[in-house]
C-alpha cells in the first residue's frame, strides 16, 4: 500500500465518520420508526468499493464502525454489534452484486438492505427474541429509497472524481 | 440503473409485501391466566366468550371479544386492570395485583425454526 493510497483512504474514512455523525443529528424517520437512517456513510463505502477494491472497502467499513462506535454509542455496546454485523453483511453483498454486473444503484440498494437484515439478525441473537423480525419489513421498505439516494449520490461523486483526476 | 436493478428492487418490494401479509394475520393466539404465578386457565382468543376465575379478592370476570381480551369485572380499590380495556398484544400483559392475577397473550409462531 503506497502512501498516496493510505492518505486517500484515511481521508475517505474521516469523511464517512463525519457523515455518520451528521446523519445522527437528522431525525428523518427515527421518530416514526427508530433505527432508520439515511446511510450517508455508505456513499463513501460504495465509492471506495468502486475506486479501489473489496479489501480496501472492508478496511474502511470496519474502521468506520469502530470509530463511530467509539464516538457515539460506546465501543462493544449492543448497538455497536448491530452496526458491525450490518456493515459486514452489506459490504460482502455489495461486492457480490458488483461482480454480478449490477449498476451502482443496485449495489447500494443491496448494501442498505443488508444493513437492515444484519442488524435485525444481530438483534434477534442478542435479545433472544424472535419478535424483532416484525420490524424487518418496515426497515426493508425504507431501505429501498435510501439505497437509491445513496446510489445516485455515489454515482455523481464518482463522475466528478474522474473528471477532477483527468 | 439497468433492468437488473429494477428487477432487484421489485423482488425486494415483493418480499416486503409477503412479509407484511405473513406477519399481519397471526392466528391461534392464546391467553394464559396466572394466579400466584401458576397457570390456571388457557383462553382461546378466537372464541368470543366470558370466563370467570377466582382471584384473591373474589371472582374475576374475563371477556374475549374480536381476538381481544379484557377484565370485565373484578374487586379492587383502583380497578386498574379493568380500566385498561381490551388488549391484543403479547407485549402488554394485564396485571391485577390485588387479585394476584396476570393475563398474558402468547403468540404461536410458525416461522420460529427458519431463523434458528
Amino acid at each position: 500500500m503506497d502512501t498516496r493510497k493510505i492518505v486517500r483512504l484515511s481521508m475517505l474514512l474521516s469523511l464517512s465518520i463525519v457523515l455518520s455523525l451528521i446523519e445522527g443529528m437528522i431525525p428523518i424517520f427515527s421518530n416514526v420508526i427508530p433505527g432508520v437512517k439515511l446511510g450517508l456513510a455508505n456513499i463513501v463505502i460504495v465509492f471506495v468499493l468502486y475506486l479501489y477494491s473489496f479489501k480496501e472497502a472492508i478496511y474502511v467499513s470496519i474502521a468506520r464502525v469502530l470509530l463511530v462506535g467509539l464516538l457515539r454509542t460506546g465501543l462493544f455496546s449492543i448497538v455497536f454489534f448491530f452496526s458491525l454485523s450490518g456493515a459486514l453483511l452489506s459490504i460482502i453483498f455489495m461486492y457480490l452484486f458488483k461482480k454480478m454486473n449490477f449498476s451502482i444503484i443496485g449495489v447500494s440498494v443491496i448494501g442498505s438492505i443488508c444493513h437492515s437484515i444484519g442488524q435485525v439478525l444481530m438483534a434477534i441473537l442478542f435479545l433472544n427474541n424472535i419478535n424483532v423480525i416484525y420490524y424487518l419489513p418496515y426497515l426493508l421498505l425504507l431501505s429501498i429509497p435510501t439505497g437509491i439516494i445513496v446510489g445516485i449520490s455515489s454515482k455523481e461523486v464518482l463522475k466528478h472524481y474522474n473528471k477532477v483526476k483527468a | 440503473m439497468n433492468k437488473k436493478d429494477l428487477l432487484l428492487i421489485l423482488v425486494i418490494l415483493f418480499v416486503c409485501i409477503i412479509m407484511f401479509l405473513l406477519f399481519s394475520n397471526k392466528s391461534s393466539d392464546y391467553a394464559y391466566v396466572y394466579y400466584e404465578n401458576k397457570v390456571i386457565k388457557k383462553i382461546d382468543l378466537n372464541i368470543d366468550n366470558e370466563y370467570t376465575v377466582s382471584g384473591y379478592n373474589g371472582d374475576v370476570v374475563i371477556e374475549v371479544l374480536n381476538n381481544k381480551i379484557r377484565v370485565k369485572e373484578e374487586k379492587s380499590n383502583n380497578n386498574i386492570c379493568s380500566n385498561m380495556g381490551f388488549v391484543s398484544s403479547s407485549l402488554e400483559p394485564i396485571i391485577c395485583l390485588p387479585n394476584k392475577i396476570v393475563i398474558k397473550i402468547v403468540e404461536d409462531y410458525k416461522i420460529d425454526t427458519v431463523i434458528r
